[in-house]
């Protein structure tokens, strides 16, 4: 329900089909480095399996990898900036109009509004990775072998990448909500993903930025990191989530 | 019985008292007018009803609930327009409606019921920030009457209309205790649209409340203390300026 | 009214945005990784770069790549808002002023908020060499004319990709597209910059030329040089161009 009136808010701010777009355009960089670069590509699959990788590594061998390896620190950053962008923009509707102190006088729980629009940019993210997971399935199709394996490696990809958006979602709402400018939000926002990119995707406690966890993937990486991967990102949303409420109910007492 | 009630209700900023240990009691079922100069409280005490800012000290009761252990139930009886319009300008003014509609659980032909209440039917598909200051205005309005709230807080209601929008709108402002059965408490600082809405009125000047009972009663004790009471407005000049007199000439 | 005191109005605009804070926390947090790192300057024999050139030009790398780029978004988008919360450039526009005059003011000042950064790099870059002087054991302080040259550079070849910037913040009303194209225009430039057709995209100039700086450095290492032609020119017909058409359309939103 908080869900649905989110959306309706979000109209005609170009919330969501910046969210199609920055998909789209994030898509199309593993299509242009195919179409430019295919034999590099499609050779290092053939020394791929002639190397031994650790055994307990995912998906060690696939297409997927070679597509991840090659494009996912550009595609992630797209959707990083997405998150950003997208709850500044979402928040700066609320500050704007001053629409925000009507809703605070409206009978409804604080944490609401949050909950509601974090689960809004879920939405739109998860659009806008499977614009990109169908760039990534075109060039295995085109280029690679594509088939059930390859789609199913494709989804355990993609589901990774998204759990693993949900702290840079949560953080970039928090800050969205904690500031009345947009320009402020934003400039924390892009302060924070220009610190991820700087951090090592093979550092594990420096990854666990919330900034920095959507640059990892799944190819290649020991299940036992991605586990703890996995825990850390669901642990990360709620602290941050937590905060976010804590926040709110701390902020009333001071105005 | 009062529906609203304050107990010596302060809120200080750092270095000097919005508002100053008053005491209001508004009477279910009335017109209550907030009467007072700019900056003499009135927002902020309105403000502080509805939980947008927390008291220094002191309290009220709101309906017989209390701020802020019942802030959500004291929100659910109270439709409120506060200062400037608060709106989505990326939304029409249906659409803004709509979203009050949907948080408090009304039915879909509220939002008409609202529209037609301020007059705003015919402009309804355009965007909200396109809206004149009067458009803007109605919206605000129409966003505190959707779902006919047992209490309505209204801050300067008339600001930014023409004659005719004044006039409508306090003409529906005062029909509205006998048409929904609610309790207006409206704030301004024209004392001669008060005259015309309120019942009871309460005046407030830097902080402190002045005076607080039904217009005749003003008149009365205005009489008693020599202030000119052939004019409502010179009563109400006299007796801030009394006021500023007493403390010390300032304004 | 003189086009100084116009600027003056425009600067006294954007006081207590705190924009500045956001300047400089960017500033700072470029230069932290390069003192943590700072053995790492020691290992650059296959390129051929000295350890006080590497420990300079990794952090302009960074900065020219995403930080600075990102940054001026962030500044165009305080340029605009200021003008819009508020109907301030509704107000504007009533007043006896020329828009295109007015434009260039905003334009100059999004100059001096990137000129201001860069100053903070600089300041920062200073303290952050001499604690890596103090922990390493080895001199990386760099003589001023030396690192203002290399900024210099960087301030100059900025200059065609904030008036695109500029122009986006201005033509496009949608904010959500205004910052998002400029945001992901920023993603593609590291490609951008090892292709032939790199001098047509803007956001691509300021790290392709710290790039070729790098290159200039380390004997070992082969990095494309800046030529001359036909990149200036182009600069010059987009710059020119960015800018020509944010004068006529600025203020055309509100007049409408």
């Amino acid at each position: 329900m908080s869900l649905t009136l989110e959306y309706k808010k979000s109209k005609r701010t170009g919330c969501f089909p910046m969210f199609a777009v920055g998909g789209a355009a994030a898509a199309a960089f593993p299509v242009l480095n195919m179409a430019f670069r295919s034999d590099m590509y499609v050779s290092l699959q053939d020394s791929m399996l002639q190397t031994s990788v650790p055994q307990n590594s995912m998906l060690q061998n696939s297409s997927v990898r070679i597509l991840l390896e090659a494009n996912w620190q550009m595609m992630a950053m797209v959707n990083i900036l997405l998150a950003v962008l997208g709850a500044c923009l979402l928040y700066h509707a609320e500050y704007a109009d001053n629409a925000m102190q009507k809703m605070r006088t409206l009978p409804v729980k604080a944490g609401r509004m949050f909950t509601g629009k974090f689960a809004w940019i879920i939405i739109m993210y998860f659009i806008t990775l499977t614009v990109e997971a169908a760039g990534i399935m075109f060039c295995i199709y085109r280029w690679f072998q594509f088939g059930g394996e390859a789609a199913a490696e494709l989804l355990q990809s993609f589901g990774y990448s998204l759990l693993l958006a949900l702290p840079a979602i949560s953080a970039s709402l928090l800050i969205a909500s904690l500031c009345r400018n947009v320009w402020i939000s934003l400039g924390i926002g892009v302060v924070c993903v220009f610190t991820a990119t700087m951090l090592p995707t093979s550092h594990f406690a420096l990854s666990l930025f919330p900034f920095a966890m959507p640059f990892q993937i799944l190819p290649g990486t020991t299940k036992t990191t991605v586990y703890h991967f996995m825990l850390a990102a669901v642990l990360e949303t709620t602290a941050l989530s937590a905060t976010e409420l804590i926040i709110l109910k701390i902020r009333r007492l001071f105005e | 019985m009062n529906i609203i009630q304050t107990t010596h209700l302060t809120k200080s900023y750092s270095g000097f008292t919005a508002v100053s240990g008053i005491d209001l009691h508004i009477p279910q079922g009335s017109v209550y007018g907030f009467l007072g100069p700019n900056g003499a409280g009135k927002s902020t005490t309105m403000k502080m009803f509805l939980g947008l800012t927390r008291p220094t000290s002191g309290s009220f009761t709101i309906d017989g609930k209390r701020y802020p252990e019942n802030r959500i139930e004291i929100l659910k009886e109270i439709g409120s327009f506060i200062e400037s319009p608060a709106f989505y300008g990326n939304l029409t003014g249906q659409e803004n409606l709509d979203i009050i509609r949907r948080i408090l659980g009304l039915p879909r032909s509220a939002v008409s019921e609202a529209l037609d209440l301020v007059g705003l039917t015919q402009y309804r598909h355009r965007l909200a920030r396109k809206y004149s200051l009067g458009m803007k205005q109605r919206l605000g309005l129409a966003g505190a009457l959707i779902g006919k709230p047992p209490i309505l807080i209204l801050d300067e209601p008339t600001n930014g209309l023409d004659p005719v929008g004044i006039h409508e709108i306090r003409t529906l402002i005062r029909s509205l205790p006998r048409r929904f059965r609610c309790t207006v408490l409206v704030s301004s600082h024209l004392l001669p649209e008060i005259e015309l809405m309120a019942d009871n009125i309460g005046i407030l000047n830097h902080g402190r409340l002045l005076f607080e009972g039904p217009l005749e009663e003003l008149e009365r004790s205005a009489a008693a203390k020599g202030y000119p009471t052939d004019n409502l407005e010179d009563t109400f000049l006299a007796l801030i300026d009394e006021d500023n007199r007493r403390r010390g000439g300032a304004r | 009214m003189s086009f100084i005191s116009l600027l003056g109005i425009e600067f006294k605009k954007i006081r207590r945005s705190k924009i500045l804070w956001i300047l400089l926390t960017a500033a700072v947090i470029l230069w932290i990784p390069s003192i943590l790192n700072a053995e790492m300057n020691f290992q650059m024999q296959a390129e051929g770069i000295s350890p006080e050139h590497n420990f300079l030009i990794q952090g302009l790398l960074g900065m020219s790549w995403f930080m600075f780029p990102a940054s001026m978004v962030v500044a165009t988008v305080l340029l605009n808002q200021t003008e819009h919360t508020n109907k301030g450039l509704l107000k504007m526009l009533a007043l006896p002023l020329d828009t295109t005059r007015l434009c260039l003011a905003k334009f100059v000042v999004l100059l001096s908020l990137s000129a201001a950064q860069i100053f903070m790099t600089v300041g920062v870059y200073y303290v952050s060499a001499a604690i890596a002087t103090r922990t390493q054991n080895y001199d990386f302080l760099l003589p001023p004319l030396f690192v203002f040259h290399k900024v210099g550079l960087l301030f100059a070849s900025a200059i065609p990709m904030l008036s695109f910037f500029w122009l986006l913040s201005v033509c496009v009303a949608s904010p959500a597209f205004s910052v998002g194209i400029g945001l992901f225009s920023i993603v593609p430039s590291v490609l951008a910059i090892n292709t032939k057709l790199w001098f047509a995209y803007p956001m691509a100039y300021p790290l392709f030329v710290i790039t070729s700086e790098y290159g200039k450095l380390a004997s070992n290492m082969e990095t494309a040089p800046v030529r001359l032609f036909p990149w200036i020119p182009t600069a010059i017909v987009l710059t020119a161009s960015c800018l020509l058409i944010s004068c006529l359309f600025f203020g055309q939103g509100e007049r409408k």
